[in-house]
């Protein structure tokens, strides 16, 4: 009975399904609006940046080698400014928003190259560019956000398609797929899994474990130049701070979907859950008329527990 | 006698890392008061040294858990939650003594709860303290209730505002923490161990040292110097604001690792650190005497950070190259003689 019980809980994605229906009891039952269909829709929304870079991060973790990527957040400020700039500059917004991903992908290659190829530690080597990144972004800007943007482009972030949000079906949704598809079926997954659990033995076998970790870091950034995007549309306003605390958030929800910090094991979809578990509570507790600051301890406390729990497991599992 | 001169080769002298930090910040010293007139003034340098005082406190801690192989992002939340409670406690007008220590034992028992995540509920040092860090900022937010503690008295205001005999007090103060701590981890076992598990931990429990007990140490001192540090903050400031130590973990983390602390542990030494601090310290403050907006302070500080562990990865790889050269060296050399000795 023990063993079963374990079996399921150290399998993480109904681990994740039950603290999902838990959060949602709990969140309804503090306010009647919770499981309001429009709050639902709503509520996808507030998780769609998240989403994208917890993806990145996650990628970025599961390659292993103490893999991490504090730099999303200020990613997101700076492509998101320099998006802005652009369209200021008189551009079409469509093409500005192609650069501006194809901008975070570049400031990803900058981690890929200090950190794949000339290997510094990922915390440290991130933290430069974190650093940078939040700075330049304020000083192009002086701190003012830059706004103007036309019409058509709050489509992404506050239009519907089929009634569903247009960010979570033309953006998240494809992302998650695509890389999804990417980790599962491809070479390059396999890749990515073989490298996080013995980079020293994938290298001997032939896999090239800097180009491999190089692509995961710009992967992270194109991801982070997509947030920039959905976060500059729904503002309408290109913020140099929006991306502030996106990188212990997206840290969280990927150590929370189940992604061992260690590299190698777990899948995305736990991610999505996870994102999904934050998001809710994040809500959850604004609609209950709730302090928001109090999802951060939420989160701290389910971020530990969750991490805790999992290592029992694996130490059950192996003493098994 | 005789053992004490067995044990000193194991006492590491500093090395050249460190002198290159101190170099660094020599350089950077001239430079500035070269292209600024009104850097090189005593009263330059007590500004630059009492707005640093908490983050060299804190980074000494930094240092030690980063020596451990372990990092803490959660200093600045828990400098946050004690220095609250100091002002809470200066408000009620208790006494000082016991303002502090309160502040020390609530900063260790934050320290210790963290070292025990990490050893008895063995979560990785960073995501211990990423969760423990937004636990502890979601209590600033509750604590202040939105609004900022102001005008707090002055008590510990002598930490960084006093002199003695003309020299301020942070120069006093520094000068026995570091030294302490210095002692502490080069002559202590206790210290040693926290560079023995930096090193292998594995290979640390198997020469019977208690690695759980050591790293449990290093976060309860490392707790406690941010305990004492929030007593120097509400000091300087007479307030606490809701962001209170929001960039202070990073930047010990950068004063550690510009000052030559490894981030894979085992490496590093407070009087690097020192450097460190003073180097960052006088580097911002150089930037705003030269009329170059604040702003920019972050990027130069990520960006030395990443200058200078390229930097200790060329030296150490170097180092590393010479190493496998002489080993191959003395090994030609063996293969050698058996070789002569066969004929």
């Amino acid at each position: 009975m023990r063993k079963t019980i374990i079996r399921l809980l150290s399998n993480r994605v109904i681990f994740l399904i039950l603290l999902f229906i838990i959060v949602a009891v709990v969140m309804s039952s503090l306010s009647p609006f919770f499981f309001d269909w429009n709050n639902m829709i709503t509520m996808t929304r507030f998780g769609a940046a998240l989403a994208l870079v917890g993806l990145g991060q996650s990628l970025v973790i599961l390659g292993g080698g103490a893999g991490i990527d504090l730099s999303v957040g200020s990613i997101i400020s700076m492509s998101g400014v320099l998006f802005g700039f652009l369209v200021n500059l008189g551009m079409n917004v469509w093409v500005a928003v192609f650069l501006a991903i194809l901008i975070g992908g570049i400031l990803g290659m900058v981690n890929g190259l200090t950190v794949a190829v000339w290997g510094l530690p990922p915390l440290i080597g991130t933290l430069g560019t974190m650093y940078m990144y939040g700075a330049l972004s304020l000083v192009m800007t002086k701190g003012v956000p830059l706004s103007s943007f036309p019409e058509e482009f709050s489509f992404i972030s506050n239009g519907k398609i089929l009634g569903l949000p247009t960010q979570i079906v033309l953006i998240v949704i494809p992302a998650f797929l695509i890389l999804a598809f990417m980790l599962k079926k491809t070479k390059f997954g396999r890749w990515v899994y073989l490298i996080g659990v013995n980079d020293e033995a994938a290298q001997i076998s032939g896999i090239q474990v800097k180009r491999v970790r190089f692509v995961l870091y710009t992967i992270s950034g194109l991801l982070a130049g997509m947030a920039a995007i959905i976060m500059s549309s729904w503002f309408m306003a290109s913020r140099p701070d929006v991306g502030n605390g996106m990188d212990m958030r997206s840290i969280t929800v990927a150590v929370l979907g189940g992604i061992d910090i260690f590299g190698g094991i777990g899948n995305i979809g736990g991610t999505m859950l996870a994102v999904a578990i934050v998001t809710m509570i994040a809500s959850g507790l604004q609609l209950a008329n709730i302090n928001t600051i109090w999802q951060l301890a939420a989160l701290g406390i389910i971020l530990l527990g969750a991490v805790a729990l999992n290592q029992l497991f694996v130490k059950d599992q192996s003493s098994l | 006698m005789k053992r004490r001169n067995g044990i000193k080769k194991y006492i590491p002298k500093p090395s050249r890392r460190e002198f290159f930090t101190i170099l660094l910040l020599a350089i950077e010293i001239v430079v500035f008061s070269f292209v600024s007139t009104n850097f090189l003034s005593f009263k330059n340098f007590e500004t630059v040294l009492r707005n640093s005082t908490d983050l060299a406190v804190v980074s000494i801690g930094m240092t030690m858990v980063m020596i451990l192989g372990g990092i803490d992002i959660s200093v600045g939340s828990a400098l946050g939650v004690v220095a609250i409670i100091v002002g809470w406690m200066l408000q009620a007008e208790i006494n000082p003594f016991l303002i502090g220590l309160v502040a020390v034992i609530m900063g260790t028992v934050i320290g210790i709860l963290n070292g025990l995540l990490i050893t008895k509920a063995r979560i990785p040092a960073i995501i211990a303290t990423l969760g423990t860090s937004n636990i502890l900022r979601a209590m600033i937010f509750g604590m202040l209730g939105g609004s900022w503690l102001t005008g707090l008295p002055r008590v510990f205001g002598l930490f960084t505002k006093g002199q003695i005999i003309g020299i301020p007090i942070p120069v006093f103060l520094l000068t026995i923490f570091y030294v302490l701590f210095w002692l502490f981890l080069t002559f202590f076992p206790s210290g040693r161990h926290i560079y023995a598990v930096g090193n292998s931990a594995e290979a640390t429990k198997l020469s019977g040292v208690n690695a759980d007990r050591t790293k449990v140490l290093a976060f309860a001192l490392l707790g406690s110097l941010v305990g004492f540090s929030s007593l120097i903050y509400v000091g300087r400031l007479a307030s606490v604001e809701i962001t209170v130590g929001i960039d202070l973990p990073i930047s010990a983390i950068a004063a550690s690792v510009i000052g030559g602390t490894s981030v894979k542990g085992g490496k590093g030494s407070v009087i690097g650190t020192l450097a460190g601090v003073l180097f960052i310290a006088i580097m911002k403050n150089g930037i705003v005497l030269l009329g170059i907006p604040s702003l920019w302070e972050k990027a130069v500080v990520g960006f030395l950070i990443i200058v200078s562990v390229i930097i200790d990865l060329l030296v150490s790889a170097r180092a590393e190259k010479r190493q496998r050269d002489q080993l191959s060296k003395q090994r030609l050399l063996s293969m050698e003689n058996k070789i002569l000795e066969r004929n």
